[in-house]
């Protein structure tokens, strides 16, 4: 069944990969491929044997291989051989390192594969925009070495369009699931553009840094820094400090005079007592004649009146509020990628139909030409009994002849059609 | 005809009006691409049908209810879009979209049947009194949807909870709102005085100083009194939130009342049935 099947001539998708869910952090960074030698990797991958078109993703995630191989009889069973070879090769990795760990995909569920993982489906954090990225670069340098051509290409084409439609139908990369990221959210909720902002960093600590960094990154322009350690705060100031960016070291005592200044207040110390009480905030919303006011408190013990928050203009964020919005958007991703997987599914039927449909298209030609030379061959043996014919009563004929042909190819056409039609795996 | 276009705007306001709600309250951005673009068709279509019933009907002044209704709906209509080209926000429409359905609705069935014998009707320095005072009403009603969308979203901040069925999360940030509630209000400032100087003009050539003595002229004048103490206290103490909403609202009413005082006046009816 399988030979008079144009997949002969297309070849067999093969995908093998390891990730973050198969391989351990150890095994995936001895197959990581740089992205400056994935040009290499990818040229060396199309002369393994048997190997039509290839491309390599190569992420902190996951290493996979995209290959369209000669679909033979020994092309197939030596396919996942060849490529273990290859990884073996390329990254003097021994095969029973990697074996364990890896998966392979074969047409259909390869395509469904590839779909998901540009979607974002199949990330760590589900829906994190950077993967689409990622495979695009891959194919850009895939098809520089010209390792990408004919199926690959429309297949890729494919793949973009899918995840575009799935960012665009879904919500499944519009909520942030770190508290950093969620902080930034909740600042871009409150100020809209974060250009020209003043962000105030009381005591230090990793995440507090991290969502100043965020926060920088979105255009915050000034951050004051305050340590009860001066010293501290000056070097915390020194790292900020950029051609864009005005950082300041302001003493712990100068606290509350320049805190009106800020827009975003972080706070992480490790005082036992509040450093912001309600009254503060009052004071701080009066000097900047209501301009609204964001306190993130990422200190335990909490470093701001959690009444504060009453305070017209004041919004007090810490850090359990900050973790409860990072969880619901989570959540909120889990029931939006139940939505992405059906498109998913329905757009991998729609590949395949379109891909078999088009195997189908030359023996259907071949069919309708058959039977077109067959009725002008009969047309032309009964010339002579049809030549007193008026030319409406040949027209007639031709009619009728034509008609009769294409009834009775129908059935045959149908079947044709149906045979290439995707069928379910079981 | 006429009738026919508005009712044709009037439908694409109520298809805008729908499709405004996943795109500002459920962060759908696809959906803007439905809203946007039958708001701008409504917008033709409405503005086809007014010039076309002015035109026809009073020498290009909307001096029916209905007449009036309807320019005030394409006013709000335009400033929307306005909004949405400046801060790239479908947030107003929420209120903005509906309330040009329902303004457009009774005229698109009824239309007006009074007419007018005032003699200045063939001078444009009519329409302009009409459409300048009607654009600072405008600006005034996007000033106070702004200011509530203002207290909703922060509300909603505050309250942290993310998801509340009632108070669903808009797209559009606290700061912007309050840029447009405020631009809105130094928009309309401009619009109404020299909606009200033109209108005195025409008074006093037309009537002498009796006009002034009527009490929808002196809510009028009252209104921009209002409307210029509401932007002082607004900028001078950054009023946001509640507050403002209270002070919008409180000019919101006086507007109503200025609209309402027109029953009662002796001199500032123009209309003959």
């Amino acid at each position: 069944m399988n030979q008079s099947k144009p997949k002969t001539t297309q070849g067999r998708l093969v995908l093998l990969g390891i990730n973050h869910i198969t391989a351990p952090i150890e095994v995936r960074e001895r197959l990581a491929i740089p992205s400056a030698r994935l040009a290499d990797a990818t040229r060396s991958l199309l002369h393994q044997p048997g190997i039509r078109e290839g491309l390599i993703l190569s992420t902190c995630n996951r290493v996979e291989l995209l290959t369209l191989q000669d679909d033979n009889e020994t092309a197939q069973s030596q396919a996942k051989t060849d490529l273990l070879r290859f990884l073996h090769e390329y990254f003097a990795v021994p095969p029973h390192d990697i074996q364990p760990h890896l998966y392979e995909f074969q047409e259909r569920e390869a395509v469904r594969h590839l779909f998901r993982v540009a979607s974002s489906l199949d990330s760590m954090v589900v829906g994190e925009p950077q993967i689409l990225g990622q495979v695009k670069e891959s194919y850009t340098i895939a098809r520089e070495v010209g390792a990408v051509s004919t199926q690959l290409e429309s297949l890729l084409q494919r793949t973009f369009t899918v995840a575009k439609k799935v960012r665009t139908e879904t919500q499944i990369g519009s909520s942030s699931v770190s508290i950093a990221s969620v902080a930034v959210d909740l600042a871009q909720k409150i100020f809209g553009s974060l250009q020209g902002k003043t962000v105030l960093l009381v005591g230090a600590g990793k995440m507090s840094e991290l969502a100043a960094r965020h926060l920088i990154e979105r255009g915050a322009s000034s951050i004051l820094v305050v340590n009860r350690t001066e010293s501290r705060a000056e070097k915390l100031a020194a790292d900020f400090a950029s051609p864009n960016v005005h950082t300041e070291a302001v003493p712990f005592d100068a606290l509350y005079e320049h805190a009106p200044r800020a827009d975003i207040v972080i706070t992480s110390t490790g005082a036992p007592q509040k450093i912001f009480g309600r009254s503060h905030g009052q004071h701080f919303l009066h000097a900047r004649r209501n301009r609204p006011m964001f306190f993130i408190d990422i200190a335990v013990p909490r470093d701001v009146d959690p009444r504060m928050n009453e305070v017209e203009g004041c919004f007090v964020y810490d850090i359990d509020d900050l973790q409860q919005v990072a969880a619901a958007n989570l959540a909120d991703r889990s029931r939006e990628a139940a939505a992405a997987e059906t498109i998913v599914s329905r757009e991998v039927d729609k590949y395949h139909e379109r891909l078999q449909s088009r195997d189908a298209v030359p023996a259907i030609k071949a069919l309708q030409q058959q039977a077109e030379e067959l009725r002008q061959a009969e047309l032309a043996r009964s010339q002579s009994k049809l030549a007193d014919l008026t030319p409406q009563q040949r027209e007639a004929v031709e009619a009728l002849t034509r008609s009769l042909t294409a009834k009775l190819l129908h059935p045959q056409l149908t079947a044709l059609r149906e045979a290439t039609r995707p069928k379910d795996p079981e | 005809m006429s009738l026919l276009w508005l009712r044709v705007a009037i439908l694409l306001y109520g298809i805008a009006a729908l499709a405004v709600l996943p795109a500002a309250l459920y962060d759908r951005p696809h959906w803007r691409h439905i809203a946007i673009p039958a708001t701008v068709a409504a917008v033709l279509f409405h503005f086809v049908s007014l010039a076309e019933m002015l035109n026809v009907a009073h020498h290009r002044l909307p001096v029916d209810t209905h007449e009036t209704q309807t320019l005030l709906g394409l006013l709000l209509a335009i400033a929307f879009l306005v909004v949405y080209w400046r801060y790239r926000t479908v947030s107003l429409g929420v209120f903005i979209l509906p309330i040009c359905f329902l303004l457009g609705l009774v005229p698109a069935f009824h239309p007006g049947q009074e007419n007018t014998a005032f003699p200045m009707v063939h001078t444009g320095w009519i329409f302009l009194h009409v459409a300048l005072l009607l654009a600072a009403y405008a600006a005034l009603l996007i000033s106070l949807l702004a200011s509530l969308l203002y207290l909703i979203q922060e509300r909603r901040l505050k309250q942290k909870s993310p998801a509340l069925p009632w108070l669903p999360p808009l797209e559009t940030p606290l700061e912007v709102l309050d840029q447009i509630a405020l631009k809105a209000l130094l928009f309309g400032l401009p619009c109404m005085t020299a909606g009200l100087l033109i209108g005195s003009l025409i008074a006093q050539v037309t009537v002498g100083a009796s006009y002034f003595r009527d009490p929808k002229i002196l809510f009028a004048f009252a209104l921009w009194l209002a409307y210029i103490a509401m932007i002082y206290i607004r900028r001078a103490a950054g009023l946001r939130g509640r507050r403002a909403v209270y002070l919008s609202s409180f000019v919101f009413f006086v507007v109503l009342a200025v609209w309402a005082a027109n029953q009662f006046s002796a001199v500032h009816r123009f209309t003959a049935p």
